[in-house]
């Protein structure tokens, strides 16, 4: 065979012949899946995690363990920032989720005024509710 | 003349930086002086080759070229308005791939995307490193953008060796993140080895986070265990090994603005098989396999399979990467873009 499109059609043939033997394959697109509010409340506490530091360095084990001890070093400076990001975080959420309830309310509010009332499907003269 | 340049950022295996580091190249063999700045510098940038912006004092008509990749502060600021100077886009990744795995790294990219929006109408001069980023431009501003391909240096790569002997081996080099799609290289490599039980897998890439690399690990531990290989920090030489010894480029990529590794490949005699997404069907033309939107995994599977197995086929795709990289020869790339700042020069 010497054409590439050739071969992706023979590909495609086998594979159409083949069935999917069962794999259970991701999607080909990803689509961005919303993120919900419970995981945006989980991730707004911040918890520094140790393991997280790492070095893509060649000899990076010293280099990894140096990092840790500054961590634990600066553990007090650290647990200041962390904590001041976190009320932060919690603050905007807290806020998020008072507008959330808001425009809730407000749907709420426009899709009840938006619906005819009941006497509107009464002929005029009609008195009975 | 005096060309100053400005990165969004730099580190020590960027390919921006590497293209930075190029362009400076040519400008000094041109004659051409000036300095070259970063908003944020990684550890291992060398200072005096790139030096940190707040360190450039330009000159209201002093000539400037932007290689744009990401969100920096500031660079409206400078831009703003600046006749003389001249913006390539790297391109951005859209935020969507990284809103579930990295959200700040998706905040970087929207706002990105939006300040290359601002810059692309106060610049002096448009340009992509694709057709597909050129576009994106002109989408953007409304007005018309060049396409200067990236520096190929190929002179710097070793000879391509002899046709590799090892086990069947599939390769595919590039960050380890959500839109590269490792994770279908990994799905489409185990369909592959359940025809071929010795075939590996080796991908090389510095992880975007640590979280998406141990996702990958676990799934590749799943699906193939023992049969892949990451890499994340590597040598050139050992880069070219790695190459050498593959029988096929498997790219699955979801987005990209360029991908630098295709000719890599082309160069080293390895048969590409590539997804036709953003601007890989533009790079890889007639010299690869193209994959469209209604194949999968299996498709993939059984295309390893052909092109790892039908010699002849193999011979045709080496001779047509070949060819392929007399596309994006270097001198002929190099004169395009010194026809884009000289043209601007002589406005």
């Amino acid at each position: 065979m010497r054409d590439p499109r050739e071969a992706l059609e023979a590909a495609r043939r086998a594979a159409a012949q083949a069935g999917d033997d069962g794999v259970d394959q991701a999607p080909w697109s990803l689509e961005h899946t919303p993120i919900t509010m419970r995981q945006l409340v989980e991730w707004a506490i911040i918890e520094p995690d140790e393991s997280l530091v790492y070095s893509t360095r060649r000899f990076g084990r010293p280099i990894t363990a140096l990092k840790r001890l500054l961590i634990h070093i600066l553990y007090q400076y650290l647990g200041q920032i962390s904590a001041q990001q976190s009320r932060f975080n919690a603050h905007l959420i807290a806020r998020v989720l008072q507008l959330e309830g808001r425009v809730r309310a407000l749907e709420e509010a426009v899709s009840a005024s938006s619906e005819p009332p009941a006497s509107s499907t009464s002929r005029p003269g009609d008195r009975s509710t | 003349m005096k060309v100053s340049q400005v990165l969004c950022a730099a580190g020590p295996v960027d390919a921006v930086t590497n293209q930075a580091l190029a362009c400076r190249a040519l400008f000094e063999q041109w004659g051409w002086g000036g300095k070259d700045y970063a908003a944020l510098s990684a550890s291992g940038v060398h200072r005096r080759a790139i030096r940190p912006l707040q360190a450039l004092n330009a000159a209201p008509d002093e000539f400037m070229l932007l290689h744009y990749s990401g969100y920096a502060r500031g660079l409206e600021r400078l831009f703003d308005s600046r006749r003389q100077s001249v913006l390539i886009s790297h391109n951005i990744t859209p935020a969507r791939f990284f809103w579930d795995n990295d959200p700040l790294a998706a905040v970087r990219c929207e706002l990105g995307r939006e300040q290359l929006a601002e810059l692309s109408r106060g610049v002096g001069t448009l340009a992509g490193v694709s057709a597909y980023n050129a576009n994106e431009l002109r989408l953007m501003s409304g007005r018309t953008a060049a396409v200067i391909p990236v520096l190929f240096e190929r002179d710097r790569l070793p000879p391509a060796g002899d046709p590799p002997t090892g086990p069947p081996t599939v390769l595919f080099v590039g960050r380890l993140a959500p839109h590269k799609r490792q994770d279908l290289v990994i799905q489409a490599f185990a369909a592959y080895r359940q025809r071929q039980p010795d075939a590996r897998l080796v991908l090389v890439g510095v992880p975007q986070s640590p979280a998406h690399l141990r996702a990958l690990e676990r799934l590749a531990q799943e699906l193939a265990p023992g049969a892949v290989k990451f890499e994340s920090a590597v040598t050139p030489a050992r880069l070219w090994d790695y190459y050498r010894s593959a029988h096929v480029f498997l790219c699955l990529s979801e987005h990209e603005g360029f991908c630098i590794p295709l000719l890599e490949a082309f160069h080293f005699g390895v048969p590409v098989v590539a997804r036709e997404a953003a601007a890989i069907g533009e790079v890889v033309g007639d010299a690869g396999v193209l994959l469209g939107d209604d194949d999968g995994i299996i498709e993939v599977a059984e295309l390893l399979r052909i092109v790892v197995g039908d010699t002849e086929l193999r011979a045709e795709l080496r001779a047509r990467g070949e060819r392929r990289l007399a596309a994006f020869d270097h001198a002929r790339t190099a004169e395009k873009l010194r026809k884009q700042l000289m043209t601007l020069a002589a406005t």
